[in-house]
């Protein structure tokens, strides 16, 4: 594992004020969650992402972070394709979440929820919705590709990373596609939020949790 | 013409000009799909053909987005052929090339300059239910741009189909992190 120390000072992407903000948010967490995020260091948003969830867990004691190289992270769960890759554990399980890129800008949101909503308590969704998502029963992958000044994108992202949690069976997986160009081409993707369902379907614009429940069903 | 945006097109028929033979465009020709009025100010001109040779090189972009493209001038669809026998640019073309000299189409569009019969270079693009989506009106000697206008297609056909609840996305890969912002009022 990377040792944290050797990462100085705090990430400017957290300001006092929004480190403020995050404590009174953090500090409605029920249990502890680890970041593990696998990072080269050799890259600007590696050292950038690294620093920024350093300064993340400083702002509550139930959050962890650990870091890998590339190398150490062969056997972790998270997928390390798309660099800096952080995904989220509660006692010791990979729960499914991951970002792939600084989750700055309004994915901010999408990074505070899923903390949120893995610790818990979680914001409130129906029981019915709840029985509906654990009655996936196919495994499934959803990148949700996302633009940070796109006000549309962290509802998506929070909606896919909701279902994961509640399901196991089901991953998602938030990517900054600015920092990833060949996916961009690979999919031909020219606006956000853009969903990728088990790398094979895809679909432009909002989805509500329901209906990405629906299509996973 | 005042409110553009929304308003559905007139009913008309006139003659055109298209890839060598003549036939009549209606209002019922151009719903259906999605379609561009592109406005210029008369044949034998010099702007003229750079622009119209610009759009020919990108109809087929436009065709593969389901657009048809309508070039309207006021001159007759007989100048129109004898434009396309006498210039290699104009021959290649293969979109309608509409004939307006009643002027009917450019008053509706609100793009007649009365005193010379001839029109602005006004474009607009219009839905397939007929209604206008998006329009610019330049001046005479101010030329259009073929790739700018497809974009302008694509993205009225891209609010059509999912609202305007997406957001374009302009990659410029090493840009800047953005400062976060956290908006989760009633989200918590």
């Amino acid at each position: 594992m990377i040792d944290l120390n050797q990462l100085e000072g705090t990430s400017p992407l957290l300001d006092e004020k929004l480190q403020e903000e995050l404590k009174k948010i953090f500090g409605r967490m029920e249990m502890p969650v680890t970041l593990k995020a696998v990072v080269d260091m050799g890259e600007e948003k590696s050292r950038e992402m690294a620093l920024f969830l350093k300064t993340a867990v400083s702002l509550s004691d139930l959050l962890t972070l650990e870091l890998y190289t590339p190398e150490e992270a062969k056997c972790l769960e998270v997928h390390t394709d798309y660099l800096p890759a952080t995904g989220l554990y509660k006692d010791g399980a990979y729960s499914g979440v991951s970002f792939h890129g600084v989750p700055g800008g309004k994915e901010m949101n999408s990074f505070v929820l899923a903390i949120y909503n893995l610790s818990g308590p979680g914001q409130e969704i129906g029981r019915g919705l709840v029985k509906k998502i654990q009655k996936i029963k196919k495994p499934a992958n959803i990148k949700v590709c996302v633009s940070l000044a796109c006000h549309h994108c962290p509802a998506v992202v929070a909606a896919s990373q909701r279902i994961a949690i509640l399901n196991p069976l089901v991953e998602a997986q938030m990517l900054d596609a600015n920092l990833y160009p060949e996916l961009v081409e690979r999919y031909g993707i020219t606006r956000v939020p853009f969903v990728i369902l088990n790398d094979e379907k895809t679909f432009t614009g909002p989805k509500t949790i329901e209906e990405l429940v629906g299509m996973l069903g | 013409m005042a409110g553009y945006i929304g308003k559905e097109i007139t009913d008309f028929t006139v003659q055109a000009y298209h890839k060598g033979s003549f036939e009549t465009v209606t209002k019922e020709s151009v719903l259906g799909h999605w379609s561009v009025f592109f406005f210029y100010p008369a044949d034998f001109t010099f702007v003229c053909p750079t622009e119209l040779g610009d759009l020919a090189d990108f109809y087929e972009d436009f065709k593969e987005t389901g657009c048809e493209i309508y070039s309207v001038s006021e001159d007759t669809h007989f100048v129109h052929k004898a434009w396309a026998d006498a210039s290699e640019t104009i021959r290649k073309i293969e979109y309608p090339m509409l004939a307006d000299p009643a002027g009917r189409l450019a008053s509706f569009f609100d793009v007649l300059v009365e005193e010379e019969g001839q029109a602005l270079r006004g474009t607009f693009i219009v839905n397939p239910e007929g209604k206008i989506k998006a329009y610019e009106i330049h001046d005479m000697g101010i030329g259009r741009n073929a790739e700018e206008l497809l974009r302008k297609v694509q993205a009225a056909q891209y609010v059509e189909e999912h609202g305007d609840q997406v957001c374009p996305a302009k990659w410029k890969p090493g840009e800047e992190t953005l400062t976060p912002s956290l908006d989760l009022v009633g989200l918590l």
